[in-house]
């Protein structure tokens, strides 16, 4: 039992440095001269105008479910004083919720896309095509994707938060009668919780390609490899959002000492 | 004497457990042609694959071009493989170009071409295969025997040194085979490069090649002139390559 | 004028395409229910699949709600701590982890480790014929296949989410004592004061919810592919996107109906 633990944490410690070289491998190619920037508008725009309508579905309506439970739980404290709601509502969605539900839905829909894209690639002998010509398969397929990701994620994530916060509005006030005024009210944001949302966004969008495209990269067989890569990277960049969620709050709190 | 163009020195390579190659050696003079055969299964494409640096074998050695790929990164491989021209058994078109860019790909990593010389270089060659205006067609419009065309296409646009085909008439019919194996021939007469290919169908291959290799259970048991390896001292490469059904070759894979 | 017929286009057709996928799915809702009754179901199959699911995601859901129920101590603490109310940090993190957080993110990750999955292994079964050999054999793919799946799918999450949200609570106490000093006592007993079990049934009511989306939508874009490794990718794509939207609809409609 204790091997097979040892054997499972060492195997799991190889996937971890494998995964930490393509991302050195990506990052490195961002240095090479590479002249291709039309991929790069091309991999901005897969990216941004495939998830905008879902993004903006599913965070509008995760909006309004938080905004209605937070409306709810409150109202058993403190009565009918909803004068918190707004000002809280937007700084927990901009030092967190918004990056990080925006964050999970693109590693939902664009992590599964890479993995889709590069591991087909796999299976069909292309990436060793690539190879033949002497073409580096990290730098050529995953450095646009990285920066395309990072570049994207951050706009969604601001488009993510403002949809939540609107959508939140709307159910303070036709559910809970709040005033808008007293709702869109920013007061409270400081530039740290800019700094997380920022933070954030990078992180994920810069996590997502990397682990998909690592998974479709290791893709083996026919279709069967292909459903196995895409499977591998939604969990596999869904839970590295998780995971860097919390290991950037964590270290956020540690900074401020206590007091986001 | 210049050292020949892929030489495979007691090359081993097991995936899990089974052993592919087990001990194969194998030389390939500069301007030679030579088939290799063998049974399915037998590792014929991994041994093209060890020969091209695109998997690494677990003992033993490989000279491509007279460099050993021993210890080489990906990155140093890459100079060497621009002078190796592959076509891959299962075409391995990139389907994100048209046929032109995949025809050109190699000819741009290459660089040093201006635009005009290179689209008239990729006409030329989507002529000699008999595709001449294909050029903006997407690789999913195409029938199996034009992705194949493309891909010796793709393969020889760079005049490359050392070519490799992999299965280049599996699956077509006998008169496009027969035109595929003219092609071959042509192009190798005029660039005097190496060729190394696999092919299960010994007959057309035979025609083509100098001499050919029988790769059977991992090793290299028999290396003769194409023409006479229908009568091969060896009764096992006879019986494989008359299709008799009565001899010593067995049904399971080796390892 | 090209470019405002081009968005209509590109809206109409994505619409169109949208409301095709849902009338399928519902389609297989339809013979999936048709297949229930009677219900003679291929018992082997399921207790395959119920194995072969559970044991898949259990790793997964277990890390992902404490880290979850984690992140939301770390959320709501400082605030909780700040106005000197940690009785009520347990109630804070634990509603929300309770009736919203856990359902929904063990739903996305089920939905990405066996539902992706579901869909690969369906896909691959379409594009390889195997299906179609079923029919030749006169078996029905419906309730030979896929009722089995559906309800592993519904029973596995349901019994996750339960899991899940109880790991949470314990992620949430870890967090709480190791970050912010808050007692496991005072956590537990504001756990215990607060939370009502009407709020875990809301949770599981959901997770039932989504077990059902998340099962239907996977074996419809797996019976549904084409192409071959391509469509795989694609169908799996699909198969992720569809149910998170779904995860995120019924969410909302849950939450307000049952208020």
């Amino acid at each position: 039992m204790i091997t097979r633990l040892g054997r499972s944490a060492s195997f799991l410690g190889g996937e971890i440095r494998d995964l930490w070289m393509v991302y050195i491998g990506a990052l490195a190619g961002l240095f090479r001269k590479s002249r291709r920037r039309g991929d790069l508008v091309r991999q901005m725009f897969q990216i941004g105008n495939r998830s905008v309508v879902f993004l903006v579905v599913t965070l509008g309506f995760i909006g309004m479910v938080m905004t209605y439970e937070a409306c709810l739980q409150l109202s058993s404290v403190t009565g009918n004083d909803f004068s918190m709601i707004g000002p809280q509502f937007i700084r927990l969605a901009i030092s967190d919720f918004g990056p990080t539900l925006t964050g999970m839905m693109l590693a939902t829909r664009v992590g599964a896309g890479i993995a889709a894209e590069i591991g087909s690639m796999k299976v069909t002998e292309q990436i060793d095509a690539l190879r033949m010509s002497g073409v580096l398969p990290i730098d050529y397929l995953i450095t646009p994707r990285l920066v395309a990701s990072i570049v994207m994620t951050l706009a969604l994530a601001v488009v993510g938060t403002v949809v939540m916060y609107a959508s939140g509005g709307l159910t303070a006030k036709y559910s809970f009668g709040v005033n808008p005024n007293i709702y869109f009210d920013i007061s409270l944001v400081r530039l740290r919780h800019v700094a997380l949302f920022v933070t954030k966004s990078v992180a994920y969008g810069a996590a997502i390609p990397v682990v998909a495209g690592f998974c479709g990269l290791r893709a083996r067989g026919s279709s069967e490899g292909v459903g196995w890569a895409t499977t591998a990277a939604v969990i596999g960049s869904s839970f590295a959002v998780i995971m860097l969620d919390f290991v950037i709050s964590a270290a956020a709190l540690f900074v401020t000492g206590g007091d986001l | 004497m210049t050292a020949p163009a892929v030489r495979l020195h007691d090359v081993h390579k097991r995936y899990g457990d089974r052993r592919v190659l087990d001990g194969v050696s194998l030389d390939v003079a500069r301007g030679a042609r030579v088939g290799l055969i063998g049974p399915a299964a037998s590792g014929k494409s991994v041994l093209l694959k060890l020969a091209c640096g695109l998997e690494r074998a677990d003992a033993g050695s490989v000279e491509l071009l007279g460099e050993p790929l021993a210890g080489k990164a990906e990155s140093e491989l890459g100079a060497l493989r621009k002078r190796v021209g592959m076509l891959f058994q299962n075409y391995a078109l990139f389907d994100f170009l048209t046929v032109a860019g995949n025809v050109a790909f190699p000819l741009e990593r290459r660089g040093g071409m201006a635009a005009a010389d290179l689209a008239a270089q990729v006409a030329a060659r989507l002529r000699a295969v008999g595709l001449a205006g294909s050029e903006d067609k997407q690789t999913s419009e195409l029938s199996g025997g034009m992705k194949k065309r493309v891909g010796i296409a793709r393969a020889t646009v760079a005049d490359a040194e050392l070519v490799v085909y992999d299965e280049p008439t599996a699956g077509l019919d006998p008169v496009t085979t027969q035109k595929i194996y003219d092609l071959l021939a042509a192009d190798q007469a005029r660039t005097g490069a190496t060729v190394l290919a696999v092919s299960s169908d010994v007959a057309a291959l035979a025609q083509f090649v100098d001499d050919i290799a029988f790769l059977y259970r991992g090793r290299i048991i028999y290396r003769g002139p194409a023409r006479t390896i229908a009568d091969a001292p060896d009764p096992l490469v006879r019986q494989f390559v008359r299709g008799e059904l009565a001899g010593p070759l067995e049904d399971k894979p080796a390892g | 004028m090209g470019f405002p017929r081009r968005v209509a286009e590109h809206v109409g057709g994505g619409a169109l395409a949208v409301a095709r996928e849902t009338g399928g799915i519902v389609v297989l809702a339809g013979q999936v229910l048709r297949a229930l009754v009677p219900p003679k179901i291929d018992r082997r199959e399921l207790v395959k699949a119920l194995y072969k699911m559970g044991n898949r995601s259990v790793a997964i859901v277990v890390l992902t709600a404490f880290f979850a129920g984690g992140l939301m101590t770390l959320q709501t603490g400082p605030f909780v701590k700040r106005l000197g109310a940690t009785s009520i940090a347990g109630w804070g993190a634990g509603y929300a982890v309770l009736r919203e957080i856990g359902p929904i993110l063990i739903a996305l990750m089920f939905s990405g480790r066996v539902g992706a999955n579901n869909t690969a292994e369906l896909a691959t079964m379409t594009v390889t014929e195997q299906l179609d050999g079923l029919r030749a054999l006169s078996i029905d793919p419906v309730r030979f296949l896929i009722v089995p799946r559906v309800i592993a799918m519904i029973v596995t999450l349901v019994a996750l989410t339960a899991i899940g949200d109880l790991i949470a609570l314990q992620g949430a106490s870890v967090v709480g004592h190791a970050m912010l000093d808050i007692e496991w006592s005072t956590m537990f007993h504001s756990f215990a004061d607060n939370l009502k079990p009407y709020d875990f049934l809301h949770g599981i009511y959901k997770s039932m919810a989504f077990g059902v989306a998340i099962a239907i939508s996977s074996c419809y874009f797996g019976v549904t592919v084409r192409g071959g490794a391509v469509g795989v990718g694609r169908a799996v794509n699909n198969a992720v996107v569809a149910s998170a939207v779904s995860i995120m609809l019924l969410d909302f409609f849950i939450t307000y109906l049952t208020g």
